[in-house]
């Protein structure tokens, strides 16, 4: 009797379990989303990531938050960064605390900040940036922690970003622009060298 | 008559600090973060007076023991799931299980971090359940509930499932950790959803999805099997029984003390019965069982197996009845 019980019990749980492994392949947010700088690529992120807190409750800035179940189950408690609200000011603290291996640890130079970090980059729409449209701004350019290595701005404050550009999300997040005229594209394929 | 060592007895109470230590530093480190990241904001006056309010708390909190709040108290971080204190990251070994699965492969940093927890299981079984995990504190209030609604005649969470519903909890878990590639344990593990949710609650928007889940095997626990999840779901439990099958530090019945009277298999959160030297390898050292024998039958031993049962208690009627009153019988 006790172990028809089980054999029923163990089916019950292996119903469960099986409808929440389609749960799983929820659709994903269309949401834009960084990840913390030094993140692995997106699907070994979530894979090393446990999802134990210790970036954002180490992060000076408090820009990074952490998802429900809105980018699906496997991107549960992970961390992300939205660049408008807040952008990453590199303190790089969060790679020293992550225990996981998901953020990995790199020193607060320019050499290893613009070889090793990529979180995305910028693009600058030209049709709202208020510098293109024949006013003078500059605000983007102030905000970068890499002026003249990540964005550049030629006469009359107009902004061009380079290819040292990492996508801490400072100049989106400052763009006096409504909506802004600088965004970061997120690199998913984001690389550790 | 073999005596106890008298401060076994009281362990019980140690337990219930720590466990409220623990959840009382979980609640701490958020508010300790917020006010970090007011200091590095250096804007004190352009704080609104909640805000100033919760500043000078934390700064009163914390002036005694920290000259450089901003930076010093980033030695504490993180919750049971994972936490550094200093330079040591300790880390749950179902965390380091659920990544080695997810990702088919070992971060060794990581599995260092999971070294001193695993000797301590190894030595001392499923202590973490009893004496650290926040959410046992939740579970054991909740369990007084359900035993109140007793008293008040009502009935509730007094169903019964097999234990070993766990382990298949755990190797299912593993299996979809692999298939899907993400640590599923931190989905349905209830210290790490109460680890982060606190955090969230505190500093960032508000209670998120763990929550739910959490609310939900409180209810379980509740209304339809006391101490349910702990006892027949949680896949950390199971982990922690695995390690802990041969533990050293185990508690063990004193037969010739013991008087039968049943109230230790009563008491058991994890529905073990120590009554009959059933304590197996989910007992978790709360000590409970010690703490609540009328005749000091209880005590700890450092031995890697349960005794085999000794029979009934020689202070018991049984026994007496079976035994001393026969030989009485033959003296006279």
């Amino acid at each position: 009797m006790q172990r028809r019980n089980f054999i029923k019990q163990l089916a019950a749980v292996s119903a469960a379990a099986s409808l929440s492994g389609g749960a799983i392949a929820a659709s994903r947010t269309q949401r834009r989303f960084l990840r913390p700088p030094g993140a692995l690529p997106e699907t070994d992120f979530t894979a090393v990531c446990i999802g134990c807190g210790q970036c954002g409750e180490i992060c000076p800035n408090r820009c990074i938050r952490y998802f429900g179940m809105e980018n699906g189950l496997t991107s549960l408690a992970t961390p992300y960064i939205i660049p408008r609200e807040k952008g990453c000011i590199l303190c790089m603290k969060c790679g020293q605390v992550c225990p996981s291996g998901a953020i990995q640890p790199i020193e607060r130079s320019v050499e290893a900040l613009t070889s090793k970090v990529s979180m995305g980059r910028a693009v600058v729409d030209r049709h709202l940036c208020l510098s293109w449209q024949g006013k003078t701004c500059g605000v983007c350019y102030r905000a970068c922690p890499l002026q003249d290595l990540a964005i550049r701005v030629q006469r009359l404050e107009q902004p061009i970003i380079m290819d040292a550009c990492i996508g801490c999300g400072l100049c989106e997040r400052s763009c006096i622009q409504m909506p802004q005229a600088i965004r970061i594209l997120p690199d998913q394929e984001r690389t550790l060298t | 008559m073999k005596k106890p060592f008298f401060l076994w007895r009281h362990l019980n109470k140690l337990r219930w600090l720590t466990l409220i230590l623990v959840f009382g530093m979980l609640v701490l480190l958020p508010f300790l973060h917020v006010y970090q990241t007011y200091i590095a904001a250096h804007a004190y006056d352009l704080l609104t007076p909640d805000e100033k309010a919760l500043y000078d708390t934390m700064e009163h909190l914390t002036a005694p023991f920290v000259s450089d709040p901003e930076t010093q108290l980033d030695a504490i971080k993180g919750t049971t799931w994972s936490g550094t204190f200093g330079k040591l990251q300790l880390s749950d070994p179902l965390a380091v299980l659920g990544q080695m699965a997810a990702s088919l492969s070992a971060y060794w940093p990581f599995l260092l971090t999971a070294l001193i927890p695993v000797v301590a299981t190894l030595l001392f079984g499923r202590f973490f359940c009893g004496w650290i995990c926040p959410a046992t504190l939740i579970y054991e209030l909740n369990s007084s509930l359900s035993a109140l609604l007793h008293k008040l005649g009502i009935q509730t969470g007094i169903r019964r499932f097999d234990r070993r519903l766990k382990y298949l909890v755990l190797a299912l878990g593993i299996v979809i950790s692999a298939i899907t590639g993400s640590v599923i344990f931190a989905a349905i593990y209830p210290p790490a959803i109460l680890g982060r949710e606190i955090y969230y609650a505190i500093a960032l928007s508000g209670f998120g999805a763990g929550m739910v889940f959490f609310i939900i095997t409180l209810l379980f626990d509740l209304l339809v099997s006391r101490r349910g999840f702990c006892r027949y779901l949680c896949p950390g439990g199971a982990l922690y029984s695995l390690l802990g099958h041969f533990r050293l530090f185990r508690i063990q019945r004193i037969v010739e003390n013991c008087n039968d009277c049943a109230k230790c298999s009563a008491v058991c959160e994890f529905g073990l019965d120590p009554l009959h030297d059933q304590f197996g390898q989910e007992c978790n050292n709360c000590t409970a069982c010690i703490a609540v024998c009328p005749v000091d039958a209880m005590t700890f031993v450092v031995r890697p197996s349960d005794t085999p049962p000794q029979g009934p208690g020689h202070q018991g009627k049984r026994y007496r009845r079976e035994h001393v009153a026969s030989n009485e019988g033959d003296m006279t």
